[in-house]
């Protein structure tokens, strides 16, 4: 079994994605996370597929997605990602600045665990951060697939 | 008064045809064919032929006769022909000289006995009654109005006979009749106009008048004289003078002239495809002979109009749907100009009153009554879509006595008592009525119906025709005037033409629901773009600033630093608003999900919350009575929570704000008002309070988008409520919601 790390961050907002870093770098203990900017790269990751073939890719704790992804959606990767026996109990937290009701609505129908939306500020979103990480990665008991 | 005790059959049983005796200015004898001898005598024969009715009872005729002036070989050879050439027709009248006197015989044969009736003849003038003919001929020829024509033979039959008063006199379905043309002396009261109870002239008299088209009443106060039958003859067979030109009067029918002061009257019937359509009914003041080519005269004149009728009746029907069909026509060039379907009915020059003869029209269209003309009142009109609706009916109703099927018509009867009609559509219930009023209030009654019950030797009561009136006007009650074929015709294709234009206009609809349904995709489209691309460098732009001050804040002199906060502040402003327009632009689509409310626990959730933010200050908000409301939850916490922290907002500046929330169930709604004691403001600016992004001069210095209330108003609109208000300037605000306390949509 490849050792898992804490955090996949799927997400194509540049901007995002560095603030995320400069957080991630700011907790209070170390975190491992990786970042991935798009639907599809993800899935391979995941999967052990395309670019990762070769490589043993360690499996997440925690799948923290954005919804809006050029070319594969978020959605599109939670649908694929339930198919899969190595993600099917994946924990996935949908992460977006969209609030509107159908859009969480499909987020979970497609099998997400959570649905957090984007707080906007750098310090609502350290602190929303630190008590997904105190939650899905200290107190949530995973499935292991085998 | 008690109508139940009429004997209203009374007149129908009376055996006219059998009366037993004959006019007395007259004489008959009957024989038997073979043998021409006399089984029944007038008993006044003697007057004629000098012997007894009892002499010449059983007696062949040429015996009976040997001893009288009158030939009997001339009367024998005249029977002969008549016999051999099966038909009398031809051969009456013929003249006979008695005792140096002239009379008329006619002869017709019937139930197996030839009947020989004598008259007088009178000073008839041949040719000017043959040029009253021709005239006559020539006019119904000529293209004139049925009314002209009617008119016009009453004048020429008056000629003819010389009576008073002429009048044709048209029979309705219900046998009732009706002066429609008439001819009188000066002097006389006319009758023109008038309507005569059905039972005046009765079942059996109108089955006379069919086969005997013409008779003749010469003097009312003469003692009738009666027939005699050969000692042998069976008494249950009485001599039958239905063909009789001599026939007695009943004296039902006698007291009946007696009463409208009438001693001698003549009567011609008019037929119509074979049924009796009217009678020329003729009067005179005091006893009148009219001799029988005169009578002839007078009928053959009332056969060219009976010949008319057929033709010229149908026309009038033609015209009269011509009519309505032009009417028709204009209404529906008015409904395809217009559009505006209660405007193109009612509103127009022509409207729907013109469709038909009814006396009032109304139209039941999008929950409104509109009418025209005599109508029930608008209860009274939704109460009658209500029973249509209720019945399975057709798409068209037509009575002439609605209150029989609809009894609460009866207490509208004097303007609908009859009704025609159609169902635009059921489910939206609506209709177009026309109303015909009863017939008692329209018509004048000849006679006086208050005329008192004659009542019998026997005790029995009995029925004068004068007073059988009041009983009449008992029977036709709760009924109008039929409805023509053409009026009928006539509402069905306006029917078709309203529902085309609606479905048009449906169609219409239909088209802009499919623009409005693009719009709001692009509405939609919008919305994501706002929610994401717009929110996220916006994001973007908030941390990056937090970043800067956090990370770089010391290297930084304060005025730099005081622009990073501006920045982050505008950026919160806007996150505010990007909300805002967000809910509101969902507001008016998301699905409605109602359910009853505990709204204690709801207004006690939203005042926890407000407190939290307003721990600084003294601020007491309290809640009163809670009826539940029904209501999508989400948007009634939106609606309760805006409106508090609205009051909440504008009571800042008070030392003591005090914000007072309150609930009123009263019938099928609820009330909540919610008063605060804040800046309160000018209701001159109270219109502009439910706009999106008006705000109010003297709230400028208050945090706000100018959304919240535009939100609030949708929400109230959503669920079908209304919001007001009252406002006083530094007095502070109250907001008024009531909300249906019944399910919406």
């Amino acid at each position: 079994m490849v050792d898992m790390i804490d955090v996949l961050y799927v997400e194509d907002n540049e901007n995002d994605a560095d603030i995320f870093s400069r957080l991630m770098h700011k907790m209070g203990r170390p975190v491992t996370y990786t970042i991935l900017s798009s639907g599809s790269e993800a899935l391979d990751y995941l999967a052990g597929q395309g670019k990762y073939k070769q490589q043993l890719t360690p499996l997440p704790k925690l799948l923290l997605l954005d919804l809006n992804l050029v070319g594969l959606s978020g959605i599109d990767v939670v649908h694929k990602a339930r198919q899969h026996d190595r993600t099917r109990y994946l924990p996935i937290i949908a992460f977006s600045t969209s609030d509107s009701p159908s859009d969480v609505r499909s987020a979970y129908e497609a099998g997400i665990n959570a649905y957090v939306v984007k707080p906007g500020t750098y310090q609502d979103t350290g602190a929303l951060l630190t008590h997904l990480y105190d939650f899905w990665l200290e107190r949530n008991t995973r499935i292991y697939s085998k | 008064m008690t109508p139940s005790t009429f004997d209203l059959t009374n007149c129908e049983r009376e055996p006219i045809h059998i009366l037993g005796s004959i006019q007395s200015y007259g004489y008959l004898l009957a024989v038997l064919p073979d043998t021409y001898s006399i089984v029944h005598a007038s008993d006044n024969i003697a007057d004629l032929i000098g012997q007894s009715a009892d002499e010449l009872l059983g007696l062949p005729i040429d015996q009976a006769l040997s001893n009288s002036s009158l030939s009997a070989n001339a009367l024998i050879e005249f029977l002969n022909v008549g016999r051999r050439s099966e038909s009398w027709e031809g051969l009456n009248p013929q003249q006979f000289a008695v005792n140096g006197k002239s009379w008329n015989l006619i002869v017709h044969q019937h139930q197996g006995l030839i009947v020989l009736e004598w008259e007088p003849v009178g000073e008839h003038n041949i040719a000017r009654n043959q040029q009253l003919i021709a005239q006559a001929l020539t006019e119904v020829q000529a293209s004139r109005t049925l009314s002209d024509l009617l008119q016009n033979t009453a004048q020429r039959v008056k000629k003819i006979i010389g009576f008073d008063r002429v009048m044709v006199y048209r029979f309705e379905p219900d046998w009732h009749g009706h002066v429609i043309a008439e001819a009188k002396e000066d002097h006389l009261d006319s009758y023109m106009g008038l309507h005569f109870p059905a039972s005046d002239i009765p079942r059996q008299a109108r089955e006379l008048y069919k086969i005997n088209l013409v008779r003749l009443i010469a003097d009312t106060t003469s003692t009738p004289s009666r027939i005699l039958s050969q000692p042998d003859w069976p008494n249950d067979k009485p001599l039958d003078l239905t063909h009789s030109v001599l026939r007695a009067v009943s004296p039902i029918h006698i007291e009946y002239l007696t009463n409208m002061s009438v001693q001698a009257s003549m009567s011609i019937s008019l037929m119509y495809r074979g049924e009796l359509w009217g009678l020329v009914s003729c009067h005179n003041t005091v006893p009148r002979f009219v001799d029988y080519p005169a009578r002839q005269a007078a009928k053959f004149v009332s056969q060219l109009l009976s010949t008319a009728l057929e033709f010229r009746k149908d026309e009038e029907d033609q015209s009269s749907l011509l009519h309505f069909r032009q009417n028709g026509q204009y209404l529906h060039e008015q409904l395809l100009l217009d559009e505006n379907i209660v405007k193109a009915l009612t509103k127009q020059p022509v409207s729907i009153l013109d469709m038909t003869k009814g006396t009032g029209a109304a139209l039941l269209f999008n929950g409104t009554v509109y009418r025209l003309g005599q109508t029930p009142d608008d209860d009274e009109i939704r109460g009658l879509a209500d029973w249509l609706k209720q019945n399975d009916m057709e798409s068209i109703l037509q009575t002439d006595q609605l209150p029989n099927l609809y009894p609460p018509a009866e207490k509208f009867r004097h303007v609908g008592a009859g009704l025609l009609s159609i169902i635009l559509s059921k489910e939206l219930n609506e209709y177009i009525f026309w109303f015909k009023a009863e017939r008692i209030q329209q018509v004048t009654w000849a006679g006086n119906p208050d005329k008192p019950i004659l009542v019998d030797a026997d005790g029995q009561h009995r029925i004068s025709p004068r007073t059988s009136f009041a009983a009449w006007v008992q029977n036709v009650r709760n009924t109008s005037e039929a409805w023509a074929e053409a009026e009928v015709a006539a509402v069905v294709k306006l029917r078709e033409d309203v529902l085309q234009v609606i479905t048009k206009q449906a169609n219409e609809v239909r088209l802009l629901n499919q623009r409005l349904q693009l719009a709001y995709d692009e509405l939609d489209a919008f919305s994501y773009t706002v929610s994401h691309d717009l929110r996220t460098p916006l994001s973007s732009i908030r941390c990056y600033s937090e970043i800067l001050l956090e990370e770089y804040g010391q290297d930084l002199n304060p005025d730099a630093t005081a622009l990073f906060q501006k920045v982050i502040d505008s950026t919160e402003r806007m996150r505010a608003l990007i909300r805002h327009i967000l809910f509101y632009s969902r507001m008016g689509r998301t699905e409605l999900n109602t359910q009853s409310i505990d709204m204690k626990q709801l207004l006690e959730g939203i005042r926890e919350e407000i407190m939290i933010t307003a721990k600084d200050r003294s601020l007491t908000i309290t809640i009163g009575d809670t009826p539940p409301i029904v209501a999508d939850e989400t948007m009634a916490i939106q609606l309760f929570t805006n409106l508090l922290s609205n009051a909440a907002k504008y009571t800042q500046l008070e030392k003591e704000a005090i914000i007072r929330i309150n609930g009123k169930q009263s019938d099928g709604e609820v009330i909540y008002s919610i008063e605060d004691n804040g800046i309160g403001f000018d209701m001159n600016q109270a219109g502009k309070m439910f706009d999106l992004f008006k705000r109010l001069e003297n709230a400028r210095t208050f945090e706000g988008s100018g959304v919240g209330l535009a939100i609030v108003k949708r929400i109230v609109i959503r669920h079908g409520g209304k919001i007001w208000f009252h406002s006083e300037l530094d007095r502070g605000t109250s907001f008024y919601v009531s909300l249906p306390s019944t399910q919406t949509r």
